[in-house]
Order: structure tokens, then sequence, then C-alpha cells
């Protein structure tokens, strides 16, 4: 569904991706795991489009030069190119780290400006679908969403991605600075999300405990550099991974 | 087949990693290198007034304030306050050396500086209710208070009211009226400019990029707005006391929009946040300006046609444009993936 091919981002004269490649299927739970300056969030910009759109804005004040190489391809479409906006109409669809909403307006608001492509009926049942999913949001349906807190922003801000029926959803450290309980529910909801509205996820993450066992595949970067790729249970068995990311 | 990519890099001079770092100069080449930007634009202003025809020594004084409150306002712009409203400053000069001069008989060079220490105070205390005020609640107070204070004067016909203070002192030569403006443009230029590296300066520059970070540091940052506002406020109130002596007048058009606006648009064009960028932007448009006149009725328009090339072309500002050229240059080199 997804396919990235020999990436390769340089910020100024530093290189943040290196050669990397990945690929996703149709309905599979990917995770690109890797500590931080990894370049998991050039990744996600780069597949997401922001970095397009960054790297215009950073030419036109004369900035950092951002230097872009490699394919990326969705459903079988060259969309290196593309702007943001016209990825999303294409069903690839980023949720970004440090859960980013609207804090001026109430949460049902903040869904439904998410909803913006959708119809109003297909945005009143996604709504519906997102309470189901994070059952704690429905009693906060007209808090303002800056008033919440940060597990309950995480939630919002994956029901916003939901809410535009994404084919491929892209999650930037869902679990960033979360409580284990909280990380506990949001890992549940993913899986939920997968099996319920069979969507294909990819997760960067670099705390990998909660993540290993759910996903499919998963990548190891480091540097910008693929270092080790395989299945779940494959990566959790390795004596590497369990050296950097589970402290053994 | 390998298809070859490239990407193009910035890198610095070799001549400005010897003369930044090492600081032992070895070579003329590299000594001219580090004093030709600061010397340069020294020698142009020092140079220009024994050259210049006496309507263009006119237009250089005009520049010269422009740049001053231009400063100004970039100052007070890297403290986080963007004020739309230099006119006030100036206004508070020029009417504050008036009314020294015309009821106090004070002689020239005593009204000058204590207008310039007064009409910054009075800037400070007038702005001071709204230093709480952020982004474009500021600016709205900033812009509003000038045109006030200038109905004010007409209203209550406070200080000649429309018709002004006439017959105020003049310079006592125009040697003196030129050289006046530009060392005092200078000391300004490469005092703000140390300023802003100095441990002040950082603080006050940290105020604009977090505040709540200052905050937390234990630092009051109203009174260091406050401190900031006093000191744009007194170069304003510079720029106001000494047009007002080389008019001999000072009325109500001291507080006219222009002063507000033409200091923000050289601002923009010659950089922000390097007050060299202020001055280069003041010293082009001012000029620019006056050349136009020539023109005719469509002159403001050829003018504000150049203000949207200029910041639709060079968003940075023309200083950090040519510092970077300066400084950096850029090749093309092969990708190695």
């Amino acid at each position: 569904m997804l396919e990235v091919t020999n990436l390769l981002v340089f910020y100024e004269n530093a290189v943040a991706l290196n050669d990397f490649s990945m690929k996703v299927d149709a309905g599979r739970l990917v995770a690109v795991i890797g500590s931080n300056s990894a370049g998991k969030t050039t990744f996600m910009n780069t597949v997401s489009g922001l970095i397009v759109h960054t790297r215009t804005k950073e030419i036109r004040k004369g900035g950092e030069r951002i230097t872009l190489y490699g394919q990326v391809t969705f459903n079988g479409e060259d969309i290196t190119a593309l702007q943001p906006n016209e990825r999303v109409e294409k069903g690839l669809v980023l949720c970004r780290e440090r859960h980013p909403i609207f804090p001026e307006s109430d949460l049902v608001e903040n869904l439904k400006i998410a909803g913006y492509l959708r119809k109003r009926s297909e945005v009143r049942e996604t709504i519906d679908y997102v309470f189901h999913l994070f059952p704690t949001l429905e009693r906060l349906k007209t808090r303002k969403a800056g008033f919440l807190s940060g597990g309950e922003q995480q939630m919002v801000a994956i029901g916003m991605t939901l809410m535009v029926k994404p084919l491929l959803l892209l999650l930037d450290e869902p679990l960033l600075g979360l409580s284990p309980i909280m990380q506990k529910t949001l890992v549940d909801a993913v899986v939920k999300m997968r099996e319920e509205a069979g969507l294909t996820i990819v997760i960067t993450e670099q705390f990998a405990r909660p993540i290993l066992p759910i996903i499919d595949f998963g990548y190891i970067i480091e540097n910008g550099m693929l270092t080790m790729q395989g299945t779940g249970a494959e990566l959790m068995d390795s004596p590497e991974v369990k050296a950097a990311y589970f402290g053994v | 087949m390998v298809v070859k990519r490239k990407r193009k890099e910035r890198i610095d001079r070799g001549i400005k990693a010897r003369s930044d770092d090492i600081f032992a100069l070895t070579s003329f080449r590299e000594m001219l290198y580090v004093a030709v930007p600061p010397v340069l634009p020294v020698l142009l202003l020092l140079v220009l007034p024994l050259v210049l025809p006496l309507y263009w020594k006119k237009v250089l004084i005009s520049a010269a304030v422009f740049a001053l409150l231009a400063m100004s306002w970039d100052f007070i712009a890297a403290v986080g306050m963007v004020s739309l409203g230099q006119a006030l400053f100036f206004g508070m000069g020029a009417y504050t050396t008036g009314v020294l001069d015309h009821y106090a008989g004070l002689p020239i060079w005593l009204s000058i500086p204590l207008a310039t220490v007064i009409g910054g105070f009075l800037s400070a205390i007038l702005l001071l209710p709204v230093i709480r005020l952020r982004g474009v609640y500021f600016s709205m107070v900033t812009l509003v208070l000038p045109l006030m204070i200038e109905r004010i004067i007409e209203a209550t016909a406070l200080f000649g009211g429309t018709e002004g203070i006439t017959g105020i002192q003049s310079f006592p030569n125009q040697w003196v009226e030129v050289y006046l403006v530009l060392v005092v443009l200078l000391l300004c230029l490469f005092g703000f400019r140390r300023l802003m590296t100095s441990d002040y300066g950082l603080v006050l520059k940290a105020v604009s990029d977090n505040d709540r970070a200052v905050m937390s540091a234990g630092i009051n940052i109203y009174w260091s707005k406050a401190q900031a506002l006093f000191i744009a406020g007194s170069v304003g109130s510079f720029c106001g006391a000494y047009l007002t002596h080389v008019y001999m007048f000072v009325g109500m058009p001291a507080f006219a929009l222009d002063y507000s606006i033409l200091p923000l648009a050289s601002a923009v064009v010659g950089g922000m946040g390097t007050f060299a960028g202020s001055v280069m932007g003041a010293m082009i448009l001012v000029p620019l300006s006056e050349a136009l006149r020539g023109v005719g009725g469509l002159r403001t328009v050829i003018y504000a046609i150049s203000l949207v090339v200029f910041i639709v072309a060079l968003p940075e500002g023309i200083f950090h444009y040519i510092q970077r050229k300066y400084h950096q240059f850029e090749r093309w080199v092969e990708v190695e993936g």
C-alpha cells in the first residue's frame, strides 16, 4: 500500500534520513522504532508531505535548505511531490507528535473540524465511533480541548485523524509523555482500530516495549539508517533490541 | 545505471572560519574581511555629507532619522513588542524639546539631551498600562496612541494647538546639523548590536522567544520590557527633538502616521533583528521616495510596488541576504547514500 524507496533527506548539511526503504501492505500494523534524533519524525513528515511544505517555506525565507531524494508511492501512485492536503485526500493521514489540537474549540468541534472532507452523516457516524473507541471522551464532549489532560488530548488527536476516514494512518509517537496506564489504553485502541475499521497503521515510537507485541512488522532506525527489520516477535527476541530498547 | 544525485551544499567560507574562531589574523586579506563590513558604512556616512549637494544632504538627514526610528522599532520588536506607533516616541521628543525651548528658553545643547531622556520616559509611562498586552493588541494600542494625542492637541489648543510652536532655535551651522545625527546613528547602530549580544540583550531577546521560561528564571519580564520601551523611546525622542530643531517648528505633524509606518517598512525591507538592516532599509527607501518625486502622481504607487517586490522576493531582508553571501558559499556536491 505504502512503499518508500531509498529516502534521503538532508537538513542543510546534516543527513536526517539515509537511504531508508520500507513497505507497508494493506491491513498491516507496522512500526518504525528508533531513539531520539533517529529520523522518525522526518520520516513521518516526508511520508505525509509536510516536509514539501516546510521546504518551500524555508526556500522563500532563505533558511535551511532541505534536500529530498527517493520515492514515496501510495497505492501504486508516486506521491513524492504532492502537498500534504492532496495526500490527505488520497487517504494518507498523519497524527503529529505532541497531540496538536485546537485548544480554543471544544472536543466535538475539534472532531468536526477534522471531518472537513466528509459528509455530515459520515461525520456523525465517525464521532460515535470515536466515542466507542475512547469511552472516556464521551463525558468531556463540551469541554474546551485546551483544558483536557495530555492523554485525553492525544485521544482527541487520534480521533481527529479517524474523522478523515483514512486508508493509511500514520501515528507519530502516540505514547509520548503518557502514563503507563494511558499508554495501555492507547495501544488497545490502536489494535481495536485496526481490527474494527480495517485500517493500515504505521507507528513511530522510541518506547518499544508496549508497541512490539502488537505489530506485524518493525523497522529499527538509528541516525537515519535502517539497522534491523523483522516481525514483532523476531525483534523482541533479538538481543540488540533487548539491550537497546528494553534495558535488559 | 546509477543516476548521479546532487545537492547544493552551503558552507562557511574558509576565511570566515579562520577569522572567526582562531582570531589570529595572519594576512591583510583576513583583516580586511573582518574590518570592511563595519568600517565601510562608517566611512560612507562620514564622507557623504562632504560630497552631496544641499538638497540631498537634507535627504540624508531625513534618511538618518528614519534609520534611527527603524532601529528603535527593531529593538522593541526583538523584545516581542511589535509597535505600529514610532510616531508616539517621535512626537514626545519633538514636543518636549519644543516646550523646553519655547517656554523655558533652554539652549539647544541642553534641550535635545533633556528631550531625549524625558521623551523616552514619557513614552514608556504612556505604554506602561498596556505592557502586558502581546501581539496585535499591543500594536493596536501603539497605533492609536499618537493619533489620539494629535487630536487632544487639536481640541485643547495645548502648546499652540493646530498652529504649533514656531521660532525654535536652529543649529549653529549645517555641519553640526548633519554630523550630529550621523554620529548618533552610528553610535546607536554599533551600540544596539553590542547590547543585543550582551547578557542584558540576551534576556530581552528571550522575553520575545519564550516569556514564560524567562519568568521561570526569576526575571521580571515587565520590568525588562519597560526598560526596553524606555531605550527605544529615547532613541525615537531624539529623532523628534533633533528634527524639531532642524525645522525650527513643532506641531501636530510630529505625531503623523509616516513616522510609524516608514521605519517599520525600512526594518522589514532591510532585515529584522540586525539593526544594520534597518539602517540599510532606510538608506534605500527614503532616497527612493525622494527620487520618485519627479514621477508625480504615481509616486506612491511605484513606491508601494517596489516595497511589495522587496518583501516578496527577499522576505528575509536585504541585510540577511548580503550577510549570508558574504560568509557562506554554495556548491553542488554528490549525494553519498
